[in-house]
């Protein structure tokens, strides 16, 4: 009885203490994750170490929630929490937190929300509406694309593949940003290239998918563009198994194998950054053309590219340097990507086996 | 107050009440020493936050039904001898059945767990029936079924296109339809308690509760609840009464899968949630085993348990972002791990009141 | 230096709704051997687990020579010296009988077991007491009788003084138990000190020097043996005086109830058949007694004919009808009772109460359910007329959890239930195994008067007292056949010891 009685008071004491450490402000800066968390080496990651190198920069209060579960009302009640703690702005990675922001915005009108990858709309898409409150990030990504396709000609392949999660828009952009930058290249070295060209139907690993791999790399592929979550395990096994290079997407994804010779990149942790500043260099709010916008990044905003650290640059012959002149030739408008849906672009020395 | 605490039912409920004490107790020293600055405001959220207001207690409502669903099938396995550590594989089983009723065949709510009922029931059934049969243990043929059943279920919604997202407007695959697109029809009830307690609440913990009521029923007041835990007691004493033990083995996990199946109806059909294709199997059917441990399996005392457990997972959430979720995890987990300790209180207790007991009341008990 | 090497002075357990042990008091002289008898439920029991360090005592002393002692746990009791068997053994079945003799009390180097020098003293120890065991053997292959050795070898292993030993003839048959006599006379003659519990008035008063007796938790006194007579200490014990005999009248022997011809059952342990081409008849209104040693089939022979087991040939016959293939509780239903030989095993779901193990078999009868629910009402009040009519005793009635009742009053249950249904065949398999006197003498009681009301009983019982004392007929049963039919008047037990044991068969009985 004793022991249990001081233990107690050594805990009342610690109490006592920690009471006394307690602070209370809240945290400016909140990031929502999507469902993962912020180790994810994806969306919830890049874009949180964009919100904590901008808030330690300027010294600012921050931190991040994760839902509950893997749902709108989950999504909206950690905004919810996030809000209630102090938060100013919300940040949002990922297309899942679109009904979500369209649920929230109206609801705290005092409160800034970047949306990444998405555009607020209405559980049955009946309604799109991105507040004033709102500002919402999509990329270019056939820049991206772009960049790697002709990276990869460049380098000296001329068997490319891609192999897409869906056909959904974003992936569609970084397939067609693909085959164009192939093409460029192709054509400025005089020779033929081949892409095939497949959607799987998904954004997890499969077996269908590592075969599919396997059986290009036997057919004699090169490398394969892999573009869509988790699919990378599948791509990136096959290619270890065949002999074969893997080009990856979204972050820098050298790290996942050495296999991966680049990554067509979107830079996250960059935009997250732009916006805030944009935001907080206005007094708090959404300058006019941030607010209820959405803003497309690409080269022009150095937000869209190809790794250049040295660790994730693998490539012997395409250098840095043709690569920074590319980009330049982006950024100024003098080479122009296509960023339309709607068909295969059309190819000069590219020959496209779409498989879908 | 002497004789108050020599009753059985008395001292059950103070050795829980003291188990969940000492969790607490437990959680707060974790707080303490992963965050000192924060361990008192955090704790006091984590106690009052699901009662702070009514969306909040709200949610500890729409978390706990699944939860109770699961709890009652391995309580109700508990009671009757077998250990159903495959309520996770009928949850997830029963979810595709009632998701498949609800989407593919457009039905309403009530039949969508009416299905989620025999999909978790077949698959509770299967392990029990090779452990009726072929006396194979009910553990490990579970452990099976619930991968056989996640992958099953995988397989089959990926071959089923008219199931997943993006046949209903959401650009993508690797989640079924969302409900309120799919079938609103198929959606739990509100019944209005939505604009009290908030956006989760539904009518899923009043159907829960309702099977809590039939297990306790079946268990303690007909021959065949007789029969079940005759079988589960002692399984040479109900064959020498002349029971078909075989029998009851079957139908006792069946009832327990069906169980866990409404479980992952109740959840899915909340039109919350969308089942999305993962590799990984679910918690809520492996929550379900403390939940029905700290209530002793009884199935009115796990409508309790779950709302507990579901209360400190509430109240948990609320420790962010101070404590990450994984550390609230932890803190959680020690919470119900200590609370299930109930049993060795209760012993203590028992003891110890015995022993001080004053000797004229017992004579009079002994006579 | 105390005369006493064990003083237990005033002690009293409680559990809830009973006072297990009141104010008792044992002394135990050095090198004396003495008995602990009481009735079921007397306390003998509880007040050896209260030495043994199992139960603490709400008060009392005890002192070991002349000093006391606290004794929290067995593991005290051990460094004190104090050994003790239980009724039910504490053996891990898996295990050798070497490893189990030095399980707690393995000697290691360098965490390696020192198997050869524990194997050693094991076998000097078996040797020296004429106790032979193979130390390689698993207990799960060996006898009961075997496997009390072995849990006696644990208790000389550890050099113990003080052995207790709970009922250690209930499991024996009569030859086993001349040398666990022996055994104990040994032990004596060394100095060690023996507390041996039992309610077997002729072992006491073979093997005891003294004896203290024990009634509904209090001490009725000591007495020296030499100076008593099994009349005086069944007195002591039952607070009335006793009968030994079973008074009956002769037997009028009516219609054939069940007729056995030619059953067979497969062993499950060797190739060869448990029970070959048994066949018999029993009529109504007489006892028929099984005899034999344990073993011989007899176990098996029951499970067939109460539908437990399967039977690989043979047809046997309930009032008519043919039950060769029947259900379990088809055969119940066609009138037969069954006193199982093992209460644990298959009599009752300890850990259901009283009023629910009354209705094992009979919970689907109209009488105790209504559409699928149970009429707890009924069944109550059928729990209180049989415990009252049989003088069940438990803690709280027809609500005591069985588990918790002594084995006695667990079995005086199963006999109440079994005699209560209507039946016309009582298969009874040791029906008083491990009851004490006066129970004994009530069951028997019983069994004549369902005899009586014209009921065929078939007993089967390996004492052979209860064989001469209550059959009309007598059978042996030795390997699996029947080796010879007796008139228990005309039999003797030398006769039907020479049997048992294979020495003798009668013409015409041996089989094929």
């Amino acid at each position: 009885m004793k022991k249990l009685l001081s233990a107690l008071l050594v805990l009342a004491i610690m109490v006592m203490g920690a009471a006394a450490l307690a602070e209370g402000d809240g945290y400016e800066l909140a990031l929502v994750t999507d469902v993962g968390n912020i180790d994810d080496q994806s969306f919830n990651q890049s874009s949180y170490e964009g919100m904590v190198a901008y808030a330690e920069a300027n010294g600012l209060t921050y931190a991040y929630y994760r839902p509950s579960e893997d749902s709108t009302d989950a999504r909206v009640e950690s905004m919810r929490a996030a809000i209630e703690n102090g938060a100013k702005v919300v940040v949002c990675p990922g297309y899942l937190f679109e009904d979500s922001v369209y649920l929230v915005q109206d609801e705290y009108p005092e409160v800034n929300f970047l949306l990444l990858d998405g555009e607020p709309h209405s559980a049955d898409y009946s309604e799109y509406k991105t507040a004033a409150n709102t500002h919402c990030i999509l990329y270019r990504e056939e820049q991206a694309g772009f960049f790697a396709g002709y990276a990869a000609v460049k380098e000296g392949y001329t068997e490319l593949g891609f192999v897409g999660g869906m056909a959904v828009p974003a992936v569609i952009r970084f397939g067609y940003g693909f085959v164009q930058g192939a093409d460029v290249a192709a054509q400025e070295l005089g020779i033929d290239v081949n892409v095939k060209y497949w959607y799987a139907d998904s954004f997890s690993p499969s077996d269908d998918i590592k075969t599919k791999a396997a059986s290009w790399y036997t057919e004699g592929t090169q490398v394969i563009f892999s573009c869509g979550g988790g699919i990378c395990t599948s791509i990136i096994a096959a290619a270890e198994e065949g002999g074969g290079k893997v080009i990856g997407v979204d972050s820098d994804q050298y790290y996942l194998s050495d296999v991966v010779i680049t990554s067509a990149m979107k830079d996250l942790p960059n935009s997250v950054q732009l916006s805030l500043g944009a935001l907080y260099d206005n007094g708090g709010v959404w300058p006019e053309d941030y607010a209820g916008a959405t803003q497309t990044l690409g080269a022009a905003e150095n937000c869209v590219g190809l790794p250049t650290a040295d660790h994730s640059w693998r490539f012997e012959n395409y250098t840095i340097d043709e690569y920074n002149e590319l980009y330049a030739r982006v950024q100024s408008g003098e080479i122009e990507i296509s960023n339309s849906t709607d068909a295969m672009p059309e190819t000069v020395n590219v020959t496209v086996d779409d498989q879908t | 107050m002497k004789n108050i605490l020599q009753k059985r039912g008395v001292i059950s409920l103070l050795g829980s009440l003291i188990s969940i004490l000492a969790g607490f107790l437990l959680g707060f020293v974790l707080l303490l020493v992963i965050n000192p600055s924060h361990a008192l405001s955090g704790f006091e959220n984590m106690l009052l936050n699901g009662a702070r207001d009514l969306s909040k207690f709200g949610k500890v409502l729409y978390t706990a039904a699944p939860l109770l669903m699961t709890g009652l099938s391995v309580g109700f396995a508990f009671k009757t001898g077998l250990f159903n550590i495959g309520a996770t594989g009928q949850y997830t089983v029963g979810a595709f059945f009632a998701l498949t009723a609800a989407i593919q065949f457009q039905m309403p709510w009530y039949v969508c767990i009416l299905a989620a009922m025999i999909g978790g029931a077949i698959w509770g059934a299967i392990p029990g029936f090779f452990k009726a049969y072929f006396n194979v243990n009910e553990v490990i043929a579970a452990i099976m079924f619930n991968w056989i059943g996640l992958f099953s279920v995988n397989l089959a919604l990926n071959n089923m296109p008219m199931m997943l997202a993006n046949a209903w407007k959401q650009p993508v695959k690797d989640r079924t339809g969302s409900l309120g697109l799919a079938n609103p029809d198929a959606i739990l009830p509100k019944l209005g308690l939505d604009e009290v307690l908030g956006s989760y609440m539904n009518i899923g913990i009043f159907i829960a509760i309702l099977f809590a009521i039939v297990a306790w029923i079946i268990l303690s007041k007909t021959t065949f609840g007789y029969e079940l835990k005759a079988c589960g007691y002692n399984r040479n004493a109900s064959l020498y009464a002349g029971i078909n033990d075989k029998r009851n083995i079957v139908l006792s996990m069946a009832i327990s899968g069906a169980f866990a199946g409404i479980g992952g109806a109740i959840y899915y059909l909340s039109g919350t949630a969308q089942f999305t294709i993962v590799k990984t199997l679910v918690n809520m059917g492996f929550n379900g085993i403390p939940v029905a441990l700290l209530a002793s399996s009884n199935p009115i005392g796990i409508i309790f348990s779950a709302l507990f457990v579901s209360y400190i997972q509430v109240g948990g959430e609320t420790l962010q972002p101070e404590y990450a979720k994984e550390i609230i995890d932890i803190i959680i987990a020690a919470i119900i791990y200590l609370s299930a300790f109930a049993l060795l209180v209760q012993n203590g207790i028992a003891r110890l009141f015995n022993r001080s007991r004053d000797a004229v009341s017992v004579r009079k008990e002994g006579k | 230096m105390s005369e006493y090497v064990i003083e237990m002075l005033g002690i009293t357990k409680i559990f809830p709704g009973i006072r297990a042990n009141d104010d008792v008091t044992l002394l135990l002289k050095k090198g004396e051997i003495h008995a602990l008898l009481g009735e079921n439920g007397a306390g003998k029991s509880t007040l050896m687990s209260v030495l043994f360090g199992m139960y603490q005592p709400e008060a009392g002393v005890i002192k070991k020579d002349g000093k006391p002692v606290k004794i929290n746990d067995p593991n005290d009791a051990t460094a004190l010296g104090i050994g003790m068997v239980h009724q039910h053994f504490k053996l891990v079945e898996v295990f050798s009988v070497l490893d189990n003799i030095i399980l707690g009390a393995e000697d290691t180097h360098l965490g390696f077991l020192k198997r050869d020098a524990a194997r050693k003293k094991v076998l000097e120890l078996s040797e020296k007491y004429g106790m032979r065991v193979d130390p390689d053997a698993l207990i799960e292959d060996i006898s009961v009788g075997m496997q009390q050795r072995v849990e006696i070898l644990k208790m000389l292993y550890r050099d113990n003084e003080i052995l207790i030993l709970d009922e250690p003839t209930a499991v024996l048959t009569p030859q086993e138990i001349d040398e666990l006599m022996e055994i104990m006379r040994s032990f004596a003659a060394e100095g060690k000190s023996i507390l041996f519990i039992t309610h077997k008035l002729n072992e006491i008063m073979a093997v005891a020097d003294r004896c203290t007796v024990l009634r509904k938790g209090r001490c009725v006194g000591t007495v020296d043996v030499a100076s008593t007579t099994k009349e005086e200490l069944s007195r002591m014990m039952v607070g009335r005086e006793v009968n030994f005999s079973v008074e009956k009248a002769p037997a009028r022997i009516g219609d054939t109830v069940l007729k056995v011809e030619g059953v067979t059952v497969p062993s499950r342990t060797h190739k060869k058949n448990a029970v070959s081409d048994v066949s018999f008849e029993v009529h109504a209104g007489e006892i028929v007694c099984l005899a034999g040693i344990e073993g011989n089939g007899q176990t098996e022979f029951v499970a067939a004919l109460t539908g437990l087991e399967k039977m690989s040939g043979g047809k046997i016959t309930l009032n008519g009808k043919d039950i060769s293939h029947a259900s379990i509780r088809e055969r119940s239903i066609d009138g037969m009772s069954h006193i199982p030989e093992d209460r644990h095993k298959h009599g009752l779901v300890l850990d259901y109460t009283l009023e629910e193990n009354m209705v094992l078999q009979r919970y689907w009868e109209p009488e105790f359910q209504r559409h699928g629910f149970i009429r707890r009402d009924k069944v109550r009040a059928y729990a209180q007329r049989l415990i009252k009519q049989y003088d069940v005793r438990s803690g709280e009635g027809p609500q005591t959890i069985t588990r918790s009742m002594s084995g006695g009053n667990q079995q005086k249950a199963i006999v109440a239930r079994e005699l209560d249904k209507e039946s016309n065949l009582l298969v009874a398999v040791q029906p008083t195994r491990g009851l004490d006197v006066g129970a004994i003498e009530y069951i028997h009681k019983q069994i004549v008067r369902e005899r009586d009301a014209g009921k065929a009983v078939l007993l089967v019982s390996l004492e052979l007292d209860e064989v001469m004392n209550l059959s009309d007929r007598i059978l042996v049963m030795y390997e699996g056949r029947i080796t010879g039919e007796f008139d228990p008047k005309k039999a003797t037990v030398q006769e039907l010891g020479l049997y048992m044991a294979g020495a003798k068969r009668q013409d015409g009985r041996t089989g094929k």
